[in-house]
């Protein structure tokens, strides 16, 4: 119980963070749209967790909850990819900016040598 | 023909003067890249009369040897590039015959191979994984060489500038091996004499780094 109502309160939460968002034209309207329907269907699960039921058996899972489970492990597996992507393309503008330095003091150091 | 060794170099201040200098017999212009060595690897090699490139954080020996051979072909026009190793167990005497097909206009790219005919004191734990290593080349990039990881290398300037290495760490000689088959390079394998000793082997690759450069080489695969 004390898990359902704390899910449902932070659902409202980031819908009323989202909205003040939009109001500012931080976000599109169609950010807000797909947003506030994410967590409106957080708030019916949390509602009615038995609603889950109906899509697990539809994509061959015996459970709603299973299905939840599985759906997050590997929506996380995703994220972690990307930034293991993002974080490999920093590596490389970061050696691509430490060649061009050292390059750039090389060549000081041989025009130096020859005056 | 305008000839430049690149030595990739990290806290090599105890071996690096003899490298550079015993490469810089036989070629014009020898370039040390420092990869931010916390010893005094960079002034010994400007002392030894080598072009001195240093990296300001480690980046590693792939990202090194990269940076000097933009330098070479950049900055100091080199026709044939040379990858040559800091820790003196390479010996300059090989360059002449490394670079000898490229003057000859027979190949685009030269490879040392420990395993066709010098002799070397190698030791079996490190047998074993160029094996392993040769096996994996041969299934994942289909070139039939007989050494995987020699960094002595001999480049024309056109395949330096068809080779890109993006791997900064040790994986970069797989890598250099797929670009050469990507790229349709020729190449030719040379015999070439590597010297062990006791503190270059511990500094060198071990079976268990083996893992990490095939991680490396796997992920690189899957992003771009």
């Amino acid at each position: 119980m004390i898990f359902q109502f704390s899910l449902i309160i932070f659902a409202i939460f980031a819908i009323i963070r989202t909205y003040k968002q939009y109001r500012l034209q931080r976000v599109s309207a169609s950010w807000l749209t797909s947003w506030l329907l994410l967590w409106l269907a957080v708030i019916l699960v949390a509602i009615s967790p038995q609603s889950t039921d109906i899509l697990a058996k539809y994509v061959g899972v015996e459970r709603g909850a299973d299905l939840l489970v599985y759906s997050a492990v590997v929506i996380l597996y995703y994220g972690l990819y990307r930034m293991m992507v993002k974080q490999e393309k920093l590596q490389q503008e970061l050696t691509s900016l430490v060649r061009k330095l050292a390059i750039m003091e090389a060549k000081k150091i041989e025009a130096k040598k020859d005056r | 023909m305008k000839i430049v060794a690149v030595i990739p170099a990290y806290n090599e201040e105890q071996r690096i003067r003899n490298s550079a200098e015993d490469a810089g017999r036989f070629v014009d212009t020898v370039v040390v890249v420092d990869d931010c060595s916390k010893d005094k690897t960079g002034e010994v090699a400007l002392t030894a009369g080598a072009h001195v490139l240093r990296h300001e954080i480690n980046r590693g020996q792939g990202a090194a040897l990269q940076t000097g051979t933009d330098y070479a072909v950049q900055n100091l026009e080199a026709d044939i590039i040379v990858h040559f190793d800091a820790d003196g167990q390479m010996q300059g005497a090989d360059i002449p015959k490394m670079i000898e097909p490229i003057l000859n206009s027979e190949v685009d790219i030269v490879l040392g191979s420990r395993f066709l005919g010098a002799e070397s004191n190698m030791p079996l734990s490190r047998r074993l994984t160029l094996w392993l290593a040769l096996l994996f080349t041969r299934l994942v990039s289909g070139i039939k060489i007989s050494d995987t990881h020699n960094g002595f290398r001999a480049l024309s300037k056109y395949s330096a500038q068809n080779i890109k290495i993006s791997l900064d760490r040790m994986a970069h000689a797989s890598e250099i091996l797929d670009l050469i088959k990507l790229k349709n390079l020729k190449f030719v394998e040379r015999p070439v004499m590597i010297k062990y000793t006791a503190d270059t082997l511990a500094k060198g690759q071990s079976f268990m780094s083996g893992f990490i450069v095939l991680k490396d080489f796997i992920k690189s695969k899957f992003i771009d």
